[in-house]
């Protein structure tokens, strides 16, 4: 066993270490420098919590700080919405062409954000598709210009660009889930809704959770799609920091907002994990109990 | 011969050999080959032929993508394996109080003598007399707009007033920038507008918030702003000047205005960072001093289309060109308000980002 484990640790550390260097050593510099300031073009060490405090004190990072954690809490909401179905379908129904429904799902995560987000703005626009069709129809007189470059139109985009993340996690939940509990359920006597809510929802909840987590973090790093599509409400909390990193100059502050911002989305993620894993059904599937 | 001694003598040979070349190799580079870190569209190989063919220099480049970056990649030490560096004008105190760069001679740069007066007055690039870095080429930020869908020319109010075209404008999003035309608007002077008071500040936030109602976007990149324009998303936008020649030759109607309360004007320069000496600095100078004479000039003119920041080429093209790029008449640059660092900058950009969350 001990030499097994030895192997073990001898064939992650390759990638422990990539993981120290790429990610955890930058984040830590990071974070140093969050409590310097900064004197024209030079870092200061002289280290204080000015910067956080700052942070705590600005309404506009503040905001945008919530902005971010609601837009990923939205997005994650909606795509596990119209991901659950769809999971499920491709999971229990599709039996022929299973590989090539998750290939036309993944299908426009290889075309790259541009594409994607440009794409959405030949539907969205004042001379787009869906304003055409609209005018067309008669419907409206003149096209709705609220379609693009509003926060309407960065969350469809945020959802479309997402929403293969969720279904991913879901459907790996719900093809590990035993169908014959379904089956024994219903011998039972149990209706659909309890069924659902005390055998499916648990049992797949793990890749409901994982979705989630995965598309809250890629919504709340996202600053392209707002920028591009959100219009003059596209700033997000990346792109405030980028701001202050690049032309600002203010690297302590950029890294003091980069740092509250890790810390309360550690902290979210923590509580979360912590009530999963003290519900009952969350017990039920971590625990095996 | 034993097989030892071969192999040893060979092992002499090949080392000795391998030590001839890296010396030899590394003196003529020396001598001829100088690294130039740059926009790649200034540096086109048949920018620099003429330079070249004259003097045997080659020139080793490399390319950026934003000042920022070239500014941190010479903070992270590049300095010493680059002969020539190409700020903005208004970026270049940030080098020297990095003490990033050298001052340079200006008797070896003969060329420096006919850059225009603007140019010659400036204090950017400048420090205790002694210039940093020389204004190398320039342009103007104007507003581009449709001729076919606005009725008149029109100036910043048009960012800030009225509801004709609300929905249908796009600002850069650049803090500096936008306060500068919010301070144009408000009628705060040039030699004012980088020291705002609290007072001032207060005026062009409220200015900006009422401009953000006004807007479609904030724009971040020039081919987006283009296609904006190409669709009719936006009608009328602080601007680069592409936008403006490349729909025209697309065959749509589009007007360039330069406001008579001040156009914004950029200018990059040439700047030479401070280890390099000897016969390296002899040839960098060479090439600078290429970079503001003639034949490059008119290649710029033409490639571009830039103005280079002498009057070297100017009388040589002809009116249709000079009015290209801004050289025919040549008070525009009487109401240029070139870019500078604000002492209170990240606060500008904390306010920049207030109006944009707002």
């Amino acid at each position: 066993m001990a030499a097994t484990a030895d192997r073990g640790f001898r064939l992650a550390a390759p990638v422990a270490t990539v993981l120290i260097v790429g990610c955890v050593l930058p984040l830590a510099v990071l974070f140093v420098y969050s409590f310097f300031r900064v004197d024209f073009v030079a870092i200061v060490h002289d280290p204080s919590f000015k910067n956080y405090v700052r942070v705590a004190n600005s309404p506009t990072y503040r905001g945008l700080i919530g902005q971010a954690i609601l837009s990923g809490g939205i997005v994650a909401a909606v795509t596990a919405v119209i991901g659950y179905p769809v999971a499920w379908a491709i999971a229990k129904r599709v039996v022929f062409a299973k590989s090539a429904c998750l290939t036309l799902l993944l299908i426009p995560l290889y075309t790259g954000d541009l594409v994607r987000i440009f794409a959405w703005r030949v539907v969205l626009g004042a001379e787009g598709v869906v304003n055409s069709f609209l005018m067309w129809t008669g419907l409206v007189r003149e096209p709705i210009r609220a379609l693009l470059f509003s926060p309407f139109a960065t969350h469809v985009v945020l959802t479309y660009d997402y929403l293969p993340f969720m279904v991913m996690g879901l459907w790996l939940a719900f093809e590990s889930l035993d169908d014959r509990l379904l089956e024994a359920a219903r011998d039972l006597g149990a209706r659909e809704t309890a069924i659902f809510l005390r055998i499916v929802l648990p049992l797949t909840s793990p890749g409901l959770v994982a979705g989630a987590l995965m598309v809250f973090v890629l919504v709340v790093g996202d600053h392209l799609t707002p920028q591009l599509v959100g219009g003059s409400s596209g700033i997000t909390v990346i792109s405030a920091i980028n701001d202050l990193f690049g032309t600002a100059f203010d690297w302590p502050l950029g890294s003091a907002i980069a740092s509250s911002l890790l810390l309360i989305l550690g902290l979210m993620v923590t509580v979360a994990a912590l009530a999963v894993a003290r519900s009952t059904w969350g017990r039920a599937v971590l625990g095996g109990e | 011969m034993t097989p030892d001694m071969r192999r040893r003598d060979l092992l002499k040979s090949v080392l000795a050999g391998a030590a001839l070349t890296t010396l030899g190799g590394r003196a003529a580079q020396a001598a001829e080959t100088i690294g130039w870190m740059t926009w790649e569209n200034l540096a086109k190989d048949d920018y620099l032929a003429a330079l070249i063919e004259k003097t045997g220099i080659k020139i080793d480049k490399t390319f950026i993508g934003t000042d920022d970056e070239q500014f941190a990649k010479l903070r992270a030490g590049g300095a010493s394996s680059v002969d020539l560096i190409t700020p903005g004008l208004d970026k270049v105190e940030f080098y020297v109080a990095s003490n990033l760069l050298q001052p340079i001679d200006l008797a070896k740069v003969p060329n420096a003598a006919k850059l225009y007066d603007t140019f010659k007055a400036t204090n950017l690039g400048k420090k205790d007399g002694k210039t940093y870095g020389i204004p190398f080429y320039w342009g103007i930020n104007p507003i581009v707009y449709r001729a076919d869908l606005m009725d008149k020319e029109p100036d910043w109010s048009v960012f800030f007033e009225g509801d004709k075209y609300k929905g249908k404008l796009a600002m850069r999003d650049y803090a500096l920038e936008g306060i500068m035309i919010a301070a144009m608007y408000l009628g705060i002077p040039k030699d004012k507008m980088f020291d705002l008071d609290d007072k001032q500040l207060a005026e062009v936030k409220k200015a900006l918030i009422a401009q953000k109602k006004l807007l479609r976007t904030y724009w971040s990149s020039i081919g987006d702003l283009t296609n904006l324009f190409a669709t009719g998303e936006v009608v009328c936008a602080f601007s680069w000047v592409p936008p403006y020649y490349d729909l025209t030759a697309r065959g749509l109607k589009m007007g360039m205005a330069k406001p008579k309360a001040g156009v914004i004007g950029w200018c990059d320069t040439i700047a030479i960072p401070a280890g390099v000496t000897g016969a390296r600095l002899d040839a960098t100078l060479k090439l600078v001093d290429y970079l503001l004479g003639p034949d490059y000039g008119k290649k710029l003119a033409y490639g571009g289309p830039y103005a280079q920041s002498t009057s070297s080429v100017r009388d040589d093209l002809p009116a249709e060109q000079q009015e290209k790029i801004f050289i025919k008449d040549l008070s525009v640059m009487n109401s240029f308000v070139w870019k500078a660092n604000p002492p209170r900058y990240t606060e500008w950009v904390a306010l920049w980002n207030e109006v944009k969350a707002s």
